[in-house]
């Protein structure tokens, strides 16, 4: 695993820069660890400064101190993106494993209803969870929510593979041997499919993330919390576009594209590793 | 390779297709109105969202989702009075289709109104004592009318002795009866008998397009609820509004801007004269950005007072809440100048009385009570303290005036006036006595209940604006102060959670004055015990607190049989209830409910202003607003 | 021909499955809802005043009636069903006693025509753009857009909206910014109606095209690049078969039919997004009503427009599916 991290970043310019990238925002919310400030508090500095060497992100009309603000957005943004990738890769794998090992008619039904989570849009769903639930839909709840929805498509890859591995000669003498099915998938097959387990979440994390901060926006989350979503909310209920609070909006903005385009490019450069073909395109071009 | 080049720009034209259409048909900037020349258009910004059912115009019927104030009450109604918040044109009191006040009897159990002769409606049918009649015995015969239960409950019998006097037989004596006619916002509005009843179900009948009393006509709506368009009638001077004159502009656009920023993006750009709100940094950045766009006030704190008072309210049927020394001690866990920072950028004005700072109160309670609010003595249990701090005003003035200069104004009567008189201190020594007196422990930094649990619970407020702000900075302070509090943002505070108990503490108001008028009946009548709903009922409005006291009880009943027009008296008993909201803390009076209206003078000028001319309020969905039309002139280019 | 038939039928069956679990899911989260809708309705029509106990018990017991409230819950759930096939959802609270999918069907054809023009747009364009992209791997405009369609794609589409507004109607203000179109004309089939309609649409559509059109593109230019490798290919440009030709037959077609798979998968996303486009533009449609269910406590509308989007959605794969066979052959019914 670590020979192939290390290959990975001395070949893959893409990764290693997804690598730089994800780091520093890694980094970048854990010292949210060490703020001197609680996150939840306003009124704690003088509103609306610029960025300057004291407030280096500037602070916002509700006073609080963006850097140290982001660092806690942050963290709770990749927390909640985090526990969703994990949640609908639990999902995921199992389907996927089962349905590309097994075959036959547990293939059909896993499928049948696989196909029926692609089609059903969620963003209504998870409004209309919202209007049930109110303040109790807490990060957590929303990202089991999102994890119940996120799971098909990457299901579906994690089926190809298996389908594939299952004709392979490793798969037959294992069944010679008498191995469970449950021990052949999760002890044979898996590691296999780990590289795609890898590159879909992170896929999923920008998706998730994507929408928690599209509910945000419109008010539909818990606003007491923190997060990249929260943040553009109350930037927005203080009119900061217009009103030339721009940094309120903008670092958190270029923050997240510098977190999506390093999710992106280790999604690509995933991908690409799973995919022979174009590794060796790139190693003969 | 050739064909390639071509290909891609073909792509590219394809790319441009969608948007460049578009652009190349649209020479004028920004869309244009232009069959309805800027000269004789006003365009006014109505609060409430696109209407869910656009097409509906009858108002009497509730819950339809027509559209109230996107012009239909504001232009095309009309009803017996009006009271102003501010000034008014000739006083705060406006006789409309009544030519004088309400006439009682001794006792109060009848009511005579003179009416307007020479009135027409919008289609040319005279207005008479009938319609009027219609009105009241429609309504009440009828549950699901707006205004049946309020006449229902009150009239015993209608008669027209002649076409221009309506009599009244009440069923108690009810000094106050002719204020369900009265507008301050919106009132009972007196419906065109000879439409309603060719209606076979008037309950149904959309009213579409309306036919009203009011000096315009509907000209023309979007289906989708956004926009209403009205036209002056060409018999305008057949309506009350004649008597103040002819309101100028000859078409009036009311457009639903839901979004705070679009509305003021669409005055810079000169596509709205008149602003309902703004967020606090709106209307500042406002003020800087368009030099002929101003607010109530010339400068700071702009907005305009409404005579609304946003509060902290309990639950008193919830346990929690039930011991005053735990109402007082959470109140004395806030600090006023946070809360007017967090909530308004400090262009609030603050009230530590269950009156709101505005109109004709601060001279009739806040300034003569100022006082005895000093000499106030709270007992905590353990020591006597004053909580009254009168410097608050004071320090948000100076809190303030480093970023806004000048205009922060200097004079003590005025920072009394636009900042308020005082507050309680923030004092959490005696927060903690009055708490332990009641039984409370603290374990750390948390206070427990005396039943060991600890004290949290959840404060609902507004999804957003000032209101969502305050909520949120109150649950901070006290959650702060060892109470475990949680702001939520609640998109039904008003439609469901208050009217059902369905919350512990809120953000909101209880509190509506006439602003103009010192009696308190406005909401004080519906505070009596007789509408307090037992818990999981449903509570009708406004006493959200599903507070009672036989002391309050008293001083309904005595305003009851007080002549409205007896100031004297009404500002004794006002006094009384003030003093007794103070003692028992109900709920937390915070400050008063300030609009950032603001209005263009581009196109148009002689809006009212605070300090010149307050003749009418700028806060545009009331219906009151409508005497600003008669004052307006179009700026010639 | 049979085969294909079968294969509609079998793809049907999955439409009505997917519809059927979709609304199920809806009206199962809606009713756990704490907030009566009966409690609404009364709160609305009784407004201000003060209602008897017993106007409001006759009142309630109407409302109870007429939602279908008085039944146990999975008697609703058929009840709900059955009107589900002639789809009716009874009325809406917020413009009560009016239908709720009277309501849907004023704000259907806004969002209906917005979605379709932007999506199928940016569908066509991101695909050549990244088919050529793919095939011409060293032209540095076609990099170019690469990079920008990168950087693009992960801007969250709330803020590239708004900017939109910021920039086209704040700064430089040329395009409309609010309403579905201009005060001064009338819906009809107008040239005026129809030029209004398109210039208020602009910006929401311009708006969908720049955060969608880098999937497409980068999707295309991968498959692509894969395909130029292929013998065939290969074969073809040294048979001397016309370059252009190439593109399009050989290289584009092939890689087309996994995009359009990928199309239908991304519809429901993409209709999330018109919920936001809606918003910030002050657009009409089935968003702005799906946000004034849910601040006007209307249950019944928020679950009319959620199942009325599962519909929409799903028949929109449907048909996206259907076409699959016709354009590869190669996809049989499997």
């Amino acid at each position: 695993m670590f020979s192939v991290f290390r290959d990975l970043l001395r070949y893959n310019i893409e990764f290693a820069i997804g690598c730089v990238f994800v780091g520093v925002i890694v980094i970048f919310a854990g010292l949210s660890f060490f703020s001197p400030f609680d996150p939840t508090q306003v009124y704690t500095v003088i509103p609306d400064r610029p960025p300057d060497s004291q407030h280096w992100f500037g602070t916002n009309s509700r006073g609080q101190d963006m850097f140290w603000q982001l660092t806690f957005a942050f963290r709770n943004t990749l927390g909640f993106g985090l526990t969703v990738a994990i949640l609908s890769r639990i999902i995921s794998i199992v389907v996927g494993l089962a349905a590309g090992y097994l075959g036959g008619w547990v293939d059909r039904v896993l499928m049948f209803f696989n196909d029926i989570f692609v089609a059903i849009p969620i963003f209504p769903i998870l409004i209309l969870f919202y209007f049930v639930m109110r303040s109790n839909l807490n990060s957590f709840t929303l990202a089991l929510i999102m994890a119940c929805f996120g799971w098909p498509f990457d299901a579906r890859l994690i089926r190809a593979v298996t389908l594939g591995l299952r004709h392979r000669e490793f798969t037959r003498q294992a069944v010679f041997a008498g191995m469970s099915p449950l021990k052949i998938m999760f002890e044979e097959h898996l590691p296999y499919v780990m590289p795609i387990i890898f590159a879909t979440a992170l896929a999923n994390m920008i998706w998730s993330i994507g929408l928690e901060v599209t509910l945000a926006v419109l008010g539909f989350t818990n606003i007491n919390i923190p997060t990249v979503g929260t943040t553009l909310y109350w930037a927005n209920n203080h009119s900061a576009m217009v009103v030339g609070v721009w940094w309120w909006i903008l670092i958190p903005v270029i923050i997240v594209i510098i977190l999506f385009i390093g999710l992106f490019l280790l999604a690509v450069s995933l991908n690409e590793y799973i995919d022979p073909r174009s590794r060796l395109r790139r190693m003969g071009a | 390779m050739l064909k390639i080049r071509t290909l891609m720009a073909s792509a590219m034209v394809a790319s441009m297709g969608l948007g460049g259409a578009g652009l190349a048909q649209d020479e004028p900037a920004a869309p244009p109105i232009t069959n309805f020349p800027r000269n004789e258009t006003l365009i006014i910004n109505n609060p409430e969202g696109p209407a869910a059912n656009p097409g509906w115009f009858n108002i009497w019927v509730a819950g339809a989702g027509g559209s109230w104030s996107g012009g239909l009450h504001q232009l095309n109604l009309d009803t017996l009075w009006f009271i102003d918040p501010d000034a008014g044109l000739d006083g705060a009191v406006y006789n409309e289709l009544a030519t004088g006040p309400a006439e009682y009897n001794a006792d109060f159990t009848e009511m005579t109104v003179k009416l307007r002769q020479g009135v027409l409606w919008s289609d040319g049918v005279e207005f008479t004592a009938a319609d009027v009649k219609y009105t009241v015995e429609t309504q009440a015969a009828t549950p699901g009318y707006v205004w049946s239960a309020p006449f229902a409950d009150a009239v015993a019998s209608v008669d027209t002795p002649d076409d221009y006097t309506v009599h009244f037989v009440l069923k108690k004596p009810n000094a106050r009866f002719h204020s369900l006619f009265s507008v301050r916002w919106n009132a009972a509005w007196i419906m065109p008998k000879h439409i309603f009843e060719a209606q076979a179900d008037p309950m149904a009948f959309d009213n579409n397009p309306p036919v009203g009393l009011g000096p315009y006509t509907l000209n023309s709506f979007d289906p989708n609820g956004a926009w209403y368009i009205w036209e002056r009638r060409a018999d305008w001077d057949k309506t009350a509004m004649a008597e103040w004159g002819m309101p100028a502009p000859k078409y009036v656009i009311y457009r639903s801007i839901p979004s705070l920023d679009k509305r003021l993006i669409e005055m810079v750009n000169g596509d709205l004269d008149m602003i309902h709100d703004l967020s606090p940094e709106g209307m500042f950045n406002l003020a800087k950005q368009a030099p002929t766009a101003r607010g109530w006030f010339p400068g700071f704190p702009y907005a305009h007072p409404d005579p609304t008072l946003p509060m902290v309210i309990f639950n008193t049927q919830n346990p929690m809440f039930q011991d005053k020394r735990v109402r007082w001690a959470l109140a004395l866990m806030l600090d006023p100048v946070e809360m007017s920072m967090a909530s308004y950028r400090g262009a609030a004005t603050l009230s530590a009385i269950a009156m709101p700072p505005t109109g004709t109160h601060t001279d009739d309670y806040h300034a003569p009570l100022q006082q005895w609010m000093i000499d106030y003595e709270l007992d905590t249990g353990m020591s006597k303290i004053h909580p009254y701090d009168p410097t608050v005003g004071q320090r948000i003035a100076d809190t303030v005036r480093p970023q806004f200069g000048d205009a922060v104004p200097t004079d003590p009567e005025a920072i009394n006036k636009s900042f308020g008189y005082g507050w309680w201190k923030k004092d959490l020594v005696a927060a903690g006595e009055l708490l332990m007196a009641a039984g409370f422990t603290k374990q750390g930094d948390q206070w427990m209940k005396p039943d060991g649990t600890p004290f949290a619970f959840t404060l609902k407020t507004f999804v957003e604006g000032v209101i969502n702000r305050l909520g949120t900075d109150i649950a901070q302070q006290w959650t702060q102060a060892g109470v475990a509090v949680t702001a939520e943002a609640d998109p039904v505070i008003y439609a469901n959670d208050l009217p059902m108990g369905q919350y512990e503490a809120a953000t909101a108001w209880s509190i509506e004055t006439w602003g103009g008028n010192p009696d308190l009946s406005f909401f004080l009548d519906s505070w009596h015990s007789d509408y307090v709903a037992a818990p999981g009922e449903r509570q009708t409005a406004r006493n959200w607190q599903r507070w009672s006291d036989p002391r309050l009880d008293a001083i309904i009943e005595q305003v009851r049989q007080t002549p409205f027009t007896d100031h004297d008296a009404n500002v004794a008993l006002g006094n009384e209830f003030v003093k007794l909201m103070v003692d028992e803390m109900p709920i937390i009076p915070v400050m008063s409910f300030n609009v950032f209206s603001a209005y263009d003078t581009r196109y148009w000028t002689g809006f009212p202003t605070a300090e010149a001319n307050p003749y009418a309020n700028i806060v545009n969905n009331w219906s009151n607003a409508k005497y600003i039309l008669t004052q307006l002139e179009p700026v010639a280019n | 021909m049979k085969t294909y038939l079968l294969f509609a039928l079998k793809r049907f069956i999955q439409l009505v499955a997917v519809v059927f679990a979709g609304c199920s899911v809806a009206f199962v989260v809606s009713h756990l809802s704490p907030i009566s809708p009966v409690e609404m309705v009364i709160g609305r029509v009784s407004g201000q005043s003060s209602y008897s106990p017993e106007a409001i018990e006759s009142l309630r017991a109407t409302l109870t009636e007429l939602f279908g409230l008085n039944v146990p819950l999975h008697e609703q759930y058929f009840n709900f069903l059955r009107r589900l096939v002639v789809v009716d959802f009874g009325p809406a609270l917020i413009a009560f006693p009016r239908p709720a999918m009277q309501l849907v069907m004023l704000a259907l054809p806004w969002t209906l025509g917005l979605l379709s023009v932007a999506v199928i747009f940016t569908w066509v364009l991101g695909n050549i753009v990244g088919g050529l992209a793919g095939y011409y791997q060293n032209s540095r405009f076609l990099k170019a857009f690469g990079i920008v369609a990168i950087g693009a794609q992960p801007i969250p589409y709330y803020i590239v909206a708004f900017l939109m507004v910021i920039i086209f109607g704040f700064l430089w203000p040329v395009l409309p910014i609010s309403d579905g179109f201009s005060m001064n004309v009338r819906p009809g089939w107008t040239f005026e109606f129809i030029a209004s309609v398109l210039h208020h649409s602009i910006l929401p559509a311009a708006s969908l095209t720049i955060v969608g059109i880098g999937t497409w593109f980068l999707g295309m230019r991968a498959l692509v690049s894969n395909i130029v490798t292929e013998d065939y290919v290969t074969y073809a440009e040294l048979a001397g078969v016309k370059q252009d030709r190439v593109v399009f037959s050989y290289v584009i077609r092939n890689a087309v039919v996994p995009q359009l798979t990928a199309l239908a998968m991304a519809l429901g996303g993409i209709f999330s997004g018109t919920i936001i486009t809606e918003q910030v533009f002050g657009y009409p449609g089935l968003g702005s009503l799906l946000v004034r269910a849910v601040n006007g406590g209307d249950s019944a509308l928020v679950l009319a427009v959620s199942c009325i989007s599962v519909i929409a959605v799903a028949s929109a794969i449907f048909i996206i599916d259907l076409a699959h066979p016709l354009i590869d052959p190669r996809v049989k019914a499997e």
